[in-house]
């Protein structure tokens, strides 16, 4: 079993590198087919002639494009992503990926568990008492949930619990680094506005998965086996519900990090997606490149995981 | 037609969803023309002025009635979106049922770069794409296409998959019939139920991702009404009036729940393995 599930793991990861070096390319390439020259960005319009081919010459900018991409590669696989071109001119791209990359992957984990706690509750409530007031309810909550835009629901969370009854802070995050206490505290309003429309959808698909699995074989056998309803429910009907459920939440992580990208700008959070958005707006290649090529990265590494555990709660997917 | 309405009257989320839609769909098309006010027309005695029923949703720093230019927002932001989502169904259902149906290295290629970009976080390839390709109304409609077209490849190749091999495809190969032809005539019209259905969804997040890229700043720029750039508006003075970023954002979620709900509905209409399981 180790060893087919080993394996197994290593096959995906070699297709998930294949992946993420395709990835690399178009971001690469993408990035220099965009309007704009990088070198007018960074020194500005009235820039020598003398210093703009210094430099060109600095970052490999007059090598042919396919080498360009092989130096960039190379180096990122060090670790270094060049330097910043206009917002943070001249810091290394590593260390502002660094400083900022803790705070994302809190937000984004401290959402993933709002959204799995809310969505186990919800949803096995409302799938035990299918057609009744709990269901009703839990489906419509979900259903609206869904519906909202989750920067939306970033303003309106503000709006109430911080401005209104001033439970928590309207702006601003305190790094986990720093104080974890406060990280959660600040962290909590981000993150569930994040969390709601994944826990919305989260909901929906257990109830669903939850109230197939009831009805299928295996459970009424084990019923005529004289299995009690609280045993049969945990090995018999959620443990095949978590299979949907897990991969809904891996597909999700997609939307998550995006919705992170604008919530920090919201929350005033540090992370990666703010930092996405300052480059955005400063035109500075070499930060887009390294942020867009994080996430993908993130969301690969997420798949092989939920992937791994698909596997290992369902060993005929092998 | 008369047996798919009754149908859709007897499913009650269909319904809901249905009418939601149709009310917004009204709203959105006629309420400029009836709103007694101009989207761009100030208003200095009407400054921040909140709810009320002469401005049900209020007005802002320049006087301006929040809900008319609502209306006029989500006319070019549903544009944008349908636009979008609409390039994404029609080539991605395209290419998906072509890799259905012709297995090989093309379709590897095809399902490689696709499983690429559905790996970028939707909201990063927008922002991405918009940096790539620039501001503007056009190049969100892009950005949206180009994050829906995965979905759309994987989700027509999955169908085509259990069709391709039913003898009258088999049949109609054999007769030679051209591969455009089999696509569209042959494989299209036993996929194009749950593709509509997905696309009814995607026009509901095609909406959230102009607004969100347009409330950054980086999608449709001013003085383009649209429905990012409103709650943009209303996020600068949120803390005085509220009700400019609360009411869009409202607004928006309703017609979004109409989408979803429609989309639901016409889902379970259409399942076949449902129809099994009342059958």
């Amino acid at each position: 079993m180790a060893f087919a599930l080993l394996r197994h793991a290593v096959m995906r990861s070699a297709g998930v590198m294949i992946l993420a070096l395709m990835g690399a390319a178009v971001v690469f390439f993408a990035m220099r087919a965009a309007p704009g020259d990088p070198a007018l960005t960074a020194l500005g319009e009235g820039a020598s002639t003398e210093t703009i081919a210094a430099f060109r010459a600095r970052w490999n900018l007059d090598e042919p494009l396919i080498v360009q991409f092989g130096l960039w590669v190379a180096n990122a696989l060090r670790g270094d992503f060049g330097q910043s071109l206009s917002i943070a001119s001249g810091t290394d791209v590593y260390t502002l990926l660094a400083d900022r990359l803790p705070n994302t992957l809190f937000i984004g984990v401290y959402a993933i568990i709002l959204a799995v706690l809310i969505s186990l509750v919800a949803g096995t409530a409302a799938a035990l008492n299918r057609g009744g007031i709990i269901d009703t309810v839990a489906t419509s909550i979900a259903a609206a949930g869904i519906s909202m835009p989750d920067f939306w629901i970033g303003y309106v969370l503000i709006y109430a619990f911080a401005l209104g009854l001033g439970w928590f802070p309207a702006y601003g995050f305190i790094s986990p680094v720093e104080s974890l206490g406060g990280s959660l505290l600040s962290g909590f309003l981000p993150a569930l506005a994040i969390a709601a429309p994944m826990a919305a959808s989260f909901t929906r698909i257990l109830r669903s998965a939850l109230i197939d699995n009831a009805h299928r074989d295996h459970v009424r056998v084990a019923r005529s086996l004289g299995h009690g309803p609280s045993f049969i429910f945990l090995h018999h009907v959620l443990r095949n519900a978590l299979i949907p459920f897990v991969t809904v939440i891996g597909l999700q992580v997609r939307y998550l990090l995006g919705g992170t990208v604008v919530i920090e700008r919201i929350f005033g959070i540090n992370g990666v997606g703010s930092l996405m958005i300052d480059a955005a707006f400063g035109r500075d290649y070499p930060i887009i490149q390294a942020c867009a090529l994080t996430f993908l990265l993130i969301v690969l590494l997420v798949n092989i995981v939920v992937d791994l555990i698909c596997t290992m709660l369902n060993p005929r997917m092998r | 037609m008369i047996p798919v309405l009754k149908r859709l009257a007897a499913n009650k989320t269909a319904l809901t969803g249905a009418i939601i839609s149709v009310l917004v769909a009204f709203a959105v098309i006629f309420g400029p023309m009836i709103s007694p006010y101009d989207g761009d027309a100030m208003d200095v005695m009407a400054m921040l002025a909140p709810p009320s029923l002469a401005h049900p949703f209020g007005t802002d720093t320049m006087g301006r009635d929040v809900l008319t230019r609502v209306l006029y927002g989500a006319r070019l932001s549903l544009l944008i979106s349908i636009s979008g989502v609409g390039i994404a169904a029609v080539l991605g259902s395209m290419i998906g049922l072509f890799i259905a149906y012709r297995p090989g290295f093309v379709s590897n290629v095809l399902m490689k770069a696709s499983d690429l970009l559905f790996s970028f976080p939707s909201f990063v390839l927008a922002l991405f794409l918009m940096v790539v390709l620039g501001y503007g109304v056009f190049n969100v409609a892009l950005a949206i296409a180009l994050i829906y077209l995965p979905i759309f490849v994987r989700l027509a190749r999955n169908l085509a998959q259990l069709i391709v091999m039913e003898p009258w495809v088999q049949a109609a190969k054999l007769f030679g019939q051209p591969t455009h032809s089999i696509l569209l005539r042959e494989l299209l019209p036993n996929a194009v139920s749950p593709l509509l259905v997905q696309a009814t969804i995607g026009v509901a997040f095609g909406i959230v991702i102009e607004a969100g890229v347009s409330f950054l700043g980086l999608g449709v720029q001013p003085p383009a009404p649209s429905l990012g750039l409103v709650m943009s508006d209303g996020r600068e003075y949120f803390n005085t009036a509220p009700w400019v970023l609360t009411m869009t954002g409202l607004a928006i979620s309703i017609a979004l729940l109409g989408l979803n709900l429609l989309g639901d509905g016409l889902r379970d209409l259409t399942d076949p393995k449902l129809k099994e399981r009342l059958s």
